[in-house]
């Protein structure tokens, strides 16, 4: 696969694109729900897949029992398959203007994982559902099914124009899901009010496996600024002057510990899948970080 | 407080200067972060202790305010003020007299009155009227009614303390008069010596220690058949009895030395006998050193006989010979009167009862008994003549009262000559200088009065002497230092000039009649000297410092006048002068400035 035929070259070039297949993303998540996907389901099902055998019992379907077997054995065995059903992923990219900051650039780090977790979730024959937030749903692609789908993703992602602010919690507690189990994946920065836990209470409600990815650049874990300066939101336009110190840089890194570990022990309580993402990390450290919490 | 130049606060303006400069400087540098959410935390807390903050950030703005601040005060001339605030004008005394030569310590009296006096002016307010006077022999204005401190000060430091005795009564007079032309007229007189005027605002400043001091107050000798006896009067001003060593010089020269014991406070007369005659120069000297070392040496010149002669023409006066023959100025010549004789070539011719046809062109002429003339007029005799009144020098110290005369002529006084004898009836004698002849003419018979036998006789003979054959300056024996001297030059005198006891030569004359010779402030000898065709005439006068008058210098400081209070020597107090305070706290605060930048506190 080339990566260019993605049109995707400034955030992912074909070498890239080829290891994201050998991904096993979800591996844990076994929806129950839901239509014939790509995905193992702890069902015994009709996919290609073997999984076991067992003796046939009345009742069985004919067409499953293992003739060969049989021929072998004098007995009916019937072949179990894995049942293979689609899960739905919901990917939530923020896309406030926040985002659009750091360097290495968070828009680019976020649209990337985004569009590799699409990219893995397509390759197995899941539904995928992106839809970028900032103080509303900005846009959004529902129910991509097939590696073909991925242009769409591509074309979403690439039109992307971060601007707003950052309501992410609100706007995911409104999100009307559609189908039932799920995994649902926040990449935010986070620097918004609103209740965290709320969001993540809501998404469980609705049945939904949550991994929340997020994502800081460098210069928001720690800052680099001269002695005096005025600090203006990228989101707002609204600016506050402060000559910095020693002290209050150290002011900052607390608040800063404080703000990761209050997403880090509420993550922990509800059962979440809680990364910290620097941006300066490569990217394929950031997908096996979702991957590896399978 | 007060502030001589309000205008100062002007810089003030400089705060909010600084304040805007420190403001703009502070324009922030526009920093883009993602979101504000966590800084907003951060500055929360910050606001907390954002006082302390700002402070500690702006420690560099605080001190150059408080610099501004301060500089605007200096420049506001403050003035912490001791002094009645209506004092408008200062008159500085200080007191340049002998006694002020003591030794106070390794300075004298004299430097830590002017140090006084110059903390004094230092620290007077800035808009005050100082008159700055010196007193010594003279009164010195030095400066008049002068607000500018710096050409104070420099007037100050050029008084120099003298060899002379404070003339008080002048000092007096003249510092009542400039007191009273001004209200709120402070006079602070920094001296070793207190005097009290009424109706004067005054304090005093003492300079005064209590020191040891001997002095020799005075020298004088006879000669007699031996020699020269020498007499010095030695004077002890301490609280104790001492044995003063002394030595005699002559001509420059040891001759002798002793020693005395005087009791506190005592003067004891010292005679040197049998001194050589011809010796010039006496010199004596207390060999020890003392507070006071000026007035350790006096000096005394031998006057020898100065070849006056004088003839005397007369039938014979016995009374007029004895009585000039008590002055060791003249050598007296007698001879009868002789119509025909020409009287020339002596210095004095005293006619009694006679008068040549030609007088003398040359020579003072003394005349008794006047017979008709043509020098002047005689218009009558009169018995027992009432003597009204007797004028002039001739007759100082002689009363009206101290004698009588039985007849005189009554004579008509010359427009070239004043009376001296006055009676009822018209003139009775008369003196005067005609044609540089200094003539004296006495209307009686000496044998028709009782002056002859009267105590009056040789004073009014000496008296005549001293006038009509004057010396080469008069008073010989008392001049002191700063005195001036007015020198009667010998008649034939081509040139006239004075070497000082250093030395130093002044020319008095030409041109003639001869310059105030006034460069006495040496004491010693000097040296007149002058020049006729037939040679030099030199003539030597010495000049003693006045001890008997300044050399206690233990005596009371204040010195009581009538039965007003006497202020002893106290602290004056003036105030002070603040701004150079401020400036050095300035100083200081620029300092801690450049502290607080170089090491970023």
């Amino acid at each position: 696969m080339k990566g260019n035929s993605f049109g995707m070259g400034s955030l992912f070039d074909s070498d890239f694109l080829k290891k994201l297949e050998q991904f096993q993303l979800w591996s844990k998540i076994m929806t129950q729900d839901g239509g014939a996907g790509n995905r193992k389901s702890r069902a015994k099902g009709s996919s290609v897949e073997f999984s076991d055998y067992r003796e046939y019992i009345m009742g069985d379907d004919f067409k499953k029992i293992d003739w060969n077997a049989y021929g072998r054995f004098k007995k009916l065995f019937i072949k179990l398959f894995m049942e293979e059903r689609e899960s739905p992923v919901q990917i939530f990219l923020d896309v406030s203007k926040s985002m659009d900051y750091g360097e290495p650039d968070k828009s680019i780090a976020s649209r990337r994982l985004a569009a590799a977790i699409a990219y893995i979730s397509l390759c197995n024959y899941d539904r995928v559902s992106i839809a970028c937030v900032n103080d509303k749903i900005d846009k959004f692609k529902s129910s991509l099914r097939g590696k073909n789908s991925f242009k769409e993703v591509m074309s979403l992602l690439e039109n992307i124009e971060y601007s707003g602010t950052t309501n992410i919690y609100e706007t995911i507690a409104k999100y009307p899901f559609r189908f039932g189990k799920g995994v649902s994946l926040v990449i935010s920065d986070f620097f918004c009010e609103g209740n965290y836990v709320d969001m993540i209470k809501y998404l469980q409600f609705k049945k939904q496996h949550v991994y929340v990815c997020h994502i800081l650049s460098p210069q928001e874990i720690s800052p680099e600024i001269g002695e005096s300066v005025r600090l203006i939101d990228s989101e707002t336009g609204m600016y506050r002057e402060v000559a910095v110190s020693k002290n209050l840089l150290n002011m900052y890194n607390k608040a800063y510990q404080k703000f990761i570990n209050t997403f880090e022990e509420n993550s922990a309580k509800m059962g979440v899948h809680y990364m910290l993402m620097e941006t300066s990390l490569p990217i394929e450290e950031l997908i096996r970080m979702v991957v590896s919490k399978e | 407080m007060t502030f001589y130049s309000p205008w100062g606060f002007l810089a003030l303006i400089g705060v909010p200067v600084i304040i805007i400069f420190y403001l703009l400087k502070q324009r922030h540098e526009d920093f883009t972060v993602s979101s504000l959410y966590l800084w907003e935390e951060v500055i929360k807390d910050l606001e907390a202790n954002t006082s302390w903050q700002k402070l500690k950030k702006n420690t560099l703005m605080i001190l150059q305010i408080i610099a501004v601040i301060l500089l605007a005060f200096a420049l506001s001339k403050p003035y912490l003020s001791h002094l009645e605030s209506n004092i408008q004008n200062v008159v500085v005394v200080i007191d340049t007299s002998m006694s002020m030569q003591s030794k106070m310590g390794n300075k004298t009296r004299f430097d830590e009155a002017k140090a006084k006096a110059r903390e004094y002016i230092s620290n007077l307010k800035p808009n005050t009227y100082v008159t700055l006077v010196s007193m010594g022999k003279n009164i010195v204005i030095e400066e008049s009614l002068s607000k500018n401190k710096s050409s104070l000060l420099n007037s100050l430091n050029s008084i120099e303390v003298t060899n002379t005795v404070l003339n008080t009564d002048d000092a007096k007079s003249t510092i009542y008069s400039i007191a009273n032309q001004h209200p709120n007229t402070k006079v602070v007189l920094f001296g070793d010596q207190n005097f009290y005027i009424e109706g004067v605002d005054m304090e005093f400043s003492a300079s005064f220690d209590e020191a040891e001091n001997f002095a020799i107050i005075n020298l004088s000798h006879t000669v007699t058949e031996k020699g020269i006896t020498a007499l010095s009067t030695i004077a002890n001003y301490t609280q104790s009895d001492a044995k003063i060593p002394l030595s005699i010089y002559l001509d420059g020269k040891v001759y002798d030395a002793k020693y005395v014991d005087i009791s506190p406070y005592e003067t004891t007369n010292v005679y040197w006998n049998n001194l050589p005659e011809s010796t010039n120069i006496i010199e004596v000297r207390i060999d020890k050193e003392d507070a006071l070392n000026i007035d350790n040496v006096y000096w005394n010149v031998v006057e020898k006989g100065l070849g006056n002669k004088a003839l005397l023409v007369s039938d014979g006066n016995v009374f007029i010979e004895k009585a000039l023959a008590l002055s060791n100025k003249v050598e007296l010549y007698k001879t009868q009167p002789d119509e025909n004789r020409e009287f020339t070539g002596y210095d004095l011719y005293i006619f009694d009862g006679f008068l040549p046809e030609n007088i003398p062109e040359s020579g003072s002429i003394m005349i008794f008994n006047p017979p008709e003339n043509q020098l002047f007029e005689i218009k009558e005799t009169v018995e027992i003549p009432q003597i009204k009144e007797l004028k002039g020098e001739v007759f100082k110290y002689v009363k009206e009262f101290d004698f009588s005369v039985g007849e005189s002529k009554i004579v008509e006084v010359p427009l070239w000559a004043e009376e001296i004898i006055e009676y009822k009836e018209g003139s009775g004698g008369f003196m005067g200088d005609l044609n540089n002849q200094r003539i004296l003419v006495i209307a009686f018979d000496i044998f028709k009065t009782d002056i002859s036998i009267t105590p009056a006789f040789p004073i009014f003979i000496t008296n005549a002497m001293e006038w009509l054959l004057p010396s080469a300056i008069e008073n010989i024996a008392g001049v002191n230092p700063k005195d001036s001297i007015i020198f009667n030059l010998h008649p034939g005198a081509e040139k006239a000039f004075v070497e000082t006891p250093s030395k130093e030569v002044f020319e008095v004359a030409p041109p003639f009649p001869p310059r105030v010779f006034d460069r006495t402030e040496e004491p010693g000898v000097y040296t007149l000297v002058q020049k006729t065709s037939e040679g030099e005439i030199k003539y030597n006068f010495a000049v003693n410092v006045p001890s008997k008058y300044e050399s206690d210098i233990n005596k009371k400081v204040a010195v009581q006048e009538g039965n007003e209070d006497v202020r002893e020597g106290q602290i004056v107090k003036t105030g002070r002068d603040i701004q150079s305070v401020f400036i050095w706290i300035i100083i200081i605060i620029l300092l801690i400035e450049w502290w607080v930048y170089k090491n970023g506190v």
